[in-house]
């Protein structure tokens, strides 16, 4: 008898009866691999991996449950509805009568996705926490050219350009921007709404390619159908949050010119006063509510209590951080040159609170403006220059960003090679090697936050430090670079200071574990008396107690282990690559 | 040929018009409908009348202007019929007042493309030069004066004398006298005449029919279209009557602007109601995208860009090892390209959203160390063997096997060269060398300490010889044992397997087989030791003892005693494997292993159990040696403790085997190892 008999009227048990492959899904569902690709893309039915492979490794198996529930939506029956609707526009134009077809592509059933939307995500917060490639996707199809060739329609990529801006809108307007990465990929930027870390990726705006090999393209855009549903109800509910109306309408003047956000950020001005008042009628009713919930709990239960105003205060402390990239670039004012990345400048700078226009048709002030600050260039030299303003490379405003302090701008100067651009999402002790701008970026950390806690001895410079000086209105850019080398002395200082403390620090570790060792092995010699190879005696014990772990355990430290030894290998190389650099270049200043 | 079929359709039209004229007088339908044959016929004809109207145009300016009159002259040309209608009495006017209206000739001679022409003074009314002495000017801007006109009287006697007077006439425009050629006659008067104007245009060709009206599939017709084509439709009316009444009375609704809904809305307005669970399965969310690094960066720190020599590298790689994202360095954003596989990249994301299976799993977020298990301090568990503390060397060949002697002074080992050695172990001296002539196989000493014989195993035999140890009383009892008469007469079951022998240069016993019948040897020999110390030499007895104890280990650990080594120790055993595992058997408990423990890498030669001491001890071809501590409990409720103590090194590899055979002494806690490499080794505390 076969080790799977199973007797006749016997029903079937275990992952057998659980799971089935996708061959066989693909027949209970009477579909095509093509539609069972977009109901699954659509119901976001992935398959599973069961305990036992019951029809081999190479299968795909999808759980029962999750097939039944394709079986039931709805949306099956409107994509058959629709394939055949698309059967008689082909056949009218078979006939060549091209009034039917007509006729019919224009009476097209449309079809909605709102309700997967919310099945999917039955919470707003669900929604956010998958907002990623959504957003990602939406952005690189912004910046695609439209092909009739691959079915990318102009109006879809007009669509998903509406689509990220009005995101980029409510971000930066509702100062949400945490962290922004200029990658070889493109830009990263990272959000926080309601507790979600939310990261995208934009696109450089170049003129994309398409590979026509090795990318199906039904597949991106029954991604983006979805994609693009989900991200308008989003925003429909991020503007409702803010009492804004939605779909926002924009002033077609700069909306040709190709400064959405801008035109965006109008509308938001325009609405704005309504917002304030939902804001504080929200307060009032917060409030009302805790009365209320006080009049509710019993009065003996001061534990609820507390609970609620710690709340409250986590919810300051939210804004706190909110509150910090709002006043980042307070009171600059930007003028963007013409080879500069608009769109990304557009929504970095007044998410941190500064203002900002830009060379061409609808600018906010132009670049003759006295009372600008900062010119952000990015090319070889600057002919006519102001005085008044600093002028800088855009790296100058990601990394101010990143770091959330104004960085003194020479390294950024133009025509200069910037400093390295370092990646924000990389915790460097973690990762067990800190490159050197970073050590430079913490150091000018902790000096800023020095400024703000003024020190004996110390105010009279505070006062001379160029961002005060900005603060209070620029007096002279003589002045300031004065100051700003005063302040570069005293950081060199300084930094000696610390690595002297910092000397002295590891010597005494050192000297501490030194002592440790010898302790340790005078110990041992005392027991052991007499032992002729400690060494090997080290190394055996570590491997005598591995001999004893179960197989599973082993196989988990090993691959620990061999994750740590990558990990260290590639510090080494990094380590060994900046010494070589750094030997490269005495040798030439030799 | 083009040109005259095209010529020819104007004539025809041309005779058309003039038989309508002549019809004019007669009744009116008739008139209307011949109009209307007319219309249609033009109609066809309009092409090509309108596409070769201003060809005619000029033919006929070429050819009638110089008949008409100078006041005619500003007068549109509509058709050749009015022309030649008109012809005769320009003709006649022409005639009287010959001198004007002479220069459409000269205009449409082709000598005028010869001599250039005189007149400077372009498209200008001549009347404005009437009243001066000059017209026009010259190239040097001197005027250009006219010529004298001769007084009427005087040219007409000229004219009167001169014969060709008559074909002379007067080209006003370039001011000079023309004298018409006889060909120029010929043709105005055939003109006149009212024919064509080149003698070899035949005016009466015959027809010839393009149209063909046989053997062909789709034979081109000059039809006249049908009636019906130009009468609206009556099926068509009645339908537009249908649908108009079909409107009044409101069947038909035009499409009105439908209300659109606005598409989207508050979705998520009340989070409240969707709490209820959803009775499908948990929704699993995909991993997020990698966050990237700083090599990611458009400008990251040098020591991230890999050296050339590193790229070389890489491209060495099999491309599946080669690291997906190299960095690259650009000095400013400005020279930062689009990113080529961005597309790529999300179609990937895509894919692995919908076709990766998805399963919940812990990340292990801890020290790896903290995975080892606790063990007992190796102080506590003293004494072991620690270190090598003496080598016997002697053998010339790989030492195969080793055994102690039950009081642990002496030791005897076997090696393939075909010697038996046997040591003291204190010393390290070699007492005797016992010459067999084969590879050795296995030594075993008799356990029993009053009879010190060894049983060794070589080629096909087993010899039990005596090793000349012990007192007077032991060797005498050792001799008698050891003494066979005669050949045994061979037993009708067991000649076959094994004939008793003395033992001929040396002092001993001979045992021959015939066939190889038990595959370990060692055990065979062992036992046989036992059953000869108790005096069991019945050939029944020691036979059936034998079976049965075979069968019995057979029985029980069939498979993985054909593989390693089994020593016994009460009733727990180790087995050695060929793959390196050393496992523990609990025979009370099951007959699964309690513990596997995987130390060698390679195959594992032989186990031991110390008699005395809770150890154990493994010897592999990997030239190690491991020494565990086995405590077995009385309370059956605890389990034994297994704790490894020791690798034993300092043997080298020969031909790929190691450490061949390793033995506790029986006293001490001393391990003998015999290595592939000739050498004996004794560890000790």
């Amino acid at each position: 008898m076969p080790k799977h008999y199973r007797p006749a009227g016997k029903k079937k048990e275990g992952n057998a009866a659980k799971y089935i492959t996708r061959s066989q899904a693909l027949k209970q569902l009477q579909v095509n691999t093509k539609l069972f690709r977009k109901l699954c893309i659509y119901k976001g039915v992935f398959p599973r991996e069961p305990k036992k492979k019951f029809r081999g490794n190479h299968q795909t198996y999808y759980h029962l449950k999750d097939v039944s529930f394709i079986r039931h939506d709805p949306i099956l029956e409107d994509l058959r509805a629709k394939s055949a609707y698309r059967k008689k526009i082909i056949k009218a134009k078979a006939k060549r009568n091209k009034e039917l077809a007509d006729i019919l592509k224009n009476r097209q059933p449309e079809i909605k996705l709102d309700r997967l939307v919310r099945e999917r995500y039955p919470h707003f917060i669900d929604a956010l926490r998958d907002l990623d490639d959504p957003l990602t996707l939406v952005h690189l199809f912004a910046a695609l050219p439209g092909s009739d060739r691959l079915k990318i329609e102009v109006k879809r990529v007009h669509n998903c350009r509406k689509l990220s801006h009005e995101w980029q809108a409510y971000i930066s307007r509702t100062h949400k921007l945490r962290k922004v990465f200029i990658s070889v990929k493109g830009v990263y930027y990272q959000a926080e709404v309601e507790g979600q870390k939310i990261t995208w990726l934009t696109p450089h705006g170049m003129q994309q390619v398409l590979p026509d090999d090795d990318v199906v393209y039904d597949v991106l855009l029954s991604f983006l159908e979805f994609y693009e549903t989900l991200l308008a109800f989003v925003n429909f509910k991020l503007y409702h949050s803010i009492n804004v109306k939605y779909p926002p309408i924009l002033d077609p003047q700069l909306e040709a010119s190709a400064a959405e956000l801008y035109a965006l950020a109008r509308y938001f001005d325009a609405n704005s006063r309504p917002s304030e008042k939902v804001e504080a009628t929200q307060e009032e009713e917060s409030e009302l509510r805790l009365a209320q919930l006080q009049h509710q709990l019993p009065s003996n239960e001061p534990g609820a209590l507390m609970q609620l105003v710690k709340d409250a205060a986590d919810e300051n402390e939210e804004d706190e951080d909110t509150k910090e990239c709002k006043n980042l670039f307070k009171n600059m004012r930007f003028f963007l040159s013409r080879e500069v990345p608009r769109e990304s400048m557009l929504f970095v700078i007044p998410a941190f609170g500064g203002t900002v226009s830009w060379e061409g048709e609808g600018a906010p002030f132009s670049e003759t403006d006295q009372s600008i600050t900062h010119q952000i260039v990015d090319r070889p030299t600057q002919g006519h220059v102001y005085l008044s303003r600093e002028y800088v490379q855009p790296q100058w405003v990601y990394d101010c960003v990143n770091t959330r302090i104004i960085l003194p701008t020479e390294a950024y100067m133009v025509g200069r090679v910037p400093p390295p651009h370092l990646s924000p999402f990389v915790d460097n002790e973690e990762e067990g090697y800190v490159p050197d701008y970073a050590e430079t970026i913490k150091r000018l950390k902790s000096a800023a936050k020095n400024e703000i806690l003024p020190m004996p001895g110390m105010g009279k410079e505070n006062l001379d430090d160029p961002q005060n000086l900005l603060a209070e209105g620029y007096i002279s850019r003589a002045e300031a670079i004065e100051a700003a080398e005063r302040k570069q002395k005293m950081m060199t200082l300084e930094k000696q200071y610390h690595d002297e403390l910092k000397m002295e620090l590891d010597g005494f570790k050192y000297s501490s574990s030194v002592s440790d060792a010898t302790k340790q092995k005078s110990d041992e010699d005392m027991e052991t008396g007499e032992e002729p190879l400690p060494d090997v005696q080290q190394i055996s014990t570590a491997d005598m107690s591995k001999l004893l772990m179960s197989r599973k355990k082993r196989g988990l430290y090993e691959a620990m282990k061999k994750g740590q030894e990558r990990k260290k290998a590639h510090v080494d190389l990094l380590k060994q690559r900046k010494k070589k650099i750094e030997a490269a270049e005495k040798f030439k200043k030799n | 040929m083009r040109e005259r079929k095209k010529s020819s359709a104007v004539e025809v039209s041309s005779v058309k018009k003039k038989k309508e004229k002549k019809t004019k007088d007669n009744n009116e339908p008739r008139e209307q409908k011949e109009k209307e044959e007319s219309q249609s016929i033009m109609k066809q004809q309009k092409n090509t009348t309108s596409r070769s109207k201003k060809e005619k145009q000029r033919k006929a300016t070429e050819d009638y202007q110089s008949l008409r009159e100078s006041e005619l002259s500003g007068d549109e040309v509509h058709g050749t019929d009015h022309d030649v209608d008109n012809a005769d009495d320009h003709h006649e006017e022409d005639q009287t007042d010959g001198s004007e209206g002479h220069r459409g000739v000269e205009e449409s001679d082709s000598s005028e493309d010869e001599v250039a022409p005189r007149n400077t003074i372009g498209d200008v009314p001549l009347e404005w030069y009437k009243d001066e002495k000059h017209i026009g000017y010259d190239i040097s801007g001197k005027k250009i004066t006219k010529k004298e006109r001769q007084d009427k009287l005087a040219s007409f006697l000229a004219n009167v004398d001169d014969s060709k007077s008559w074909r002379k006439i007067y080209d006003e425009y370039n001011d000079e006298e023309v004298e018409l050629t006889k060909e120029e006659i010929r043709l105005v008067q055939r003109l006149l005449k009212g024919k064509a104007p080149h003698t070899d245009f035949d005016q009466y060709a015959d027809y010839v029919d393009w149209f063909k009206y046989d053997d062909a599939l789709h034979p081109l017709s000059n039809a006249p279209e049908p009636k019906r084509r130009f009468i609206p439709s009556k099926w068509e009316s009645k339908k537009v009557v249908q649908y108009v009444r079909a409107i009044r009375k409101g069947l038909i609704k035009f499409d009105e602007p439908k209300e659109e809904e606005p598409k989207f809305y508050l979705l998520w307005g009340d989070d409240s109601s969707a709490a209820e669970k959803a009775n499908h399965l948990a929704y699993i969310p995909a991993p997020k995208p990698k966050l990237p690094g700083h090599e990611e960066s458009y400008n990251p720190s040098l020591e991230y860009i890999p050296t050339q020599e590193e790229l070389n590298s890489y491209q060495l790689m099999y491309e599946e090892d080669r690291p997906k994202f190299i960095p690259r360095r650009f000095t400013s954003l400005r020279s930062v390209p689009a990113y080529e596989n961005a597309v790529k990249d999300s179609f990937e994301r895509c894919m692995d959203l919908y076709l990766c299976p998805r399963v919940r799993k812990k990340r292990v977020n801890i020290d790896p160390e903290t995975l080892k298990p606790k063990l007992p301090s190796r102080k506590d568990l003293k004494p072991y063997p620690v270190a090598c503390y003496l080598e016997y060397k002697g053998h010339k060949g790989a030492v195969v096997s080793i055994s102690t002697e039950a009081s642990g002074q002496w030791f005897a080992s076997g090696s393939t060269d075909g010697t038996v050695r046997i040591w003291e172990v204190e010393s390290g001296r070699c007492l005797r060398v016992l010459e067999i002539g084969e590879a050795i196989q296995y030594v075993a000493w008799n356990p029993l300490p009053e009879l010190p014989v060894l049983a060794v195993s070589a080629g096909q035999d087993v010899l039990i010889l005596n090793t000349g140890l012990g007192n007077e009383e032991e060797q005498r009892r050792v001799k008698d044992l050891l003494h066979v008469e005669t050949p045994t007469a061979p037993d009708d079951n067991m000649a076959s397997i094994v004939s008793w022998l003395q033992h001929d240069k040396l002092d001993g016993i001979r045992l021959r087989h015939f066939k190889v019948a038990f595959s370990p040897l060692s055990i065979f020999s062992c036992i046989f030791v036992l059953v000869l110390d108790l005096g069991l030499v019945e050939d029944h007895l020691l036979k059936n003892l034998l079976l049965a104890l075979m069968f019995t280990l057979d029985g029980v650990f069939g498979r993985m005693a054909s593989q390693g080594r089994l020593p016994l120790h009460g009733d727990n055993l180790i087995v050695g494997s060929r793959e390196g595992k050393l496992c523990w058997f609990d025979m009370d408990l099951s007959s699964k292993p309690y513990r596997v423990l995987k130390c060698h890498p390679k195959d594992i030669t032989n186990v031991a159990f110390h008699r005395s001491y809770p150890l154990f001890a493994s010897c592999s071809d990997d030239c190690t040696a491991y020494v565990f501590h086995g405590m077995v409990y009385s309370d059956l409720n605890q389990n034994p403790l297994i704790v490894p103590l020791e690798i034993l090194r300092g043997h080298t590899s020969s031909n790929g085997r190691g450490v061949m055979d390793c033995k506790f002494h029986p006293r001490q806690p001393w391990l003998f190892t015999a290595g592939a490499d000739s050498v004996i080794r004794l560890y000790c505390h």
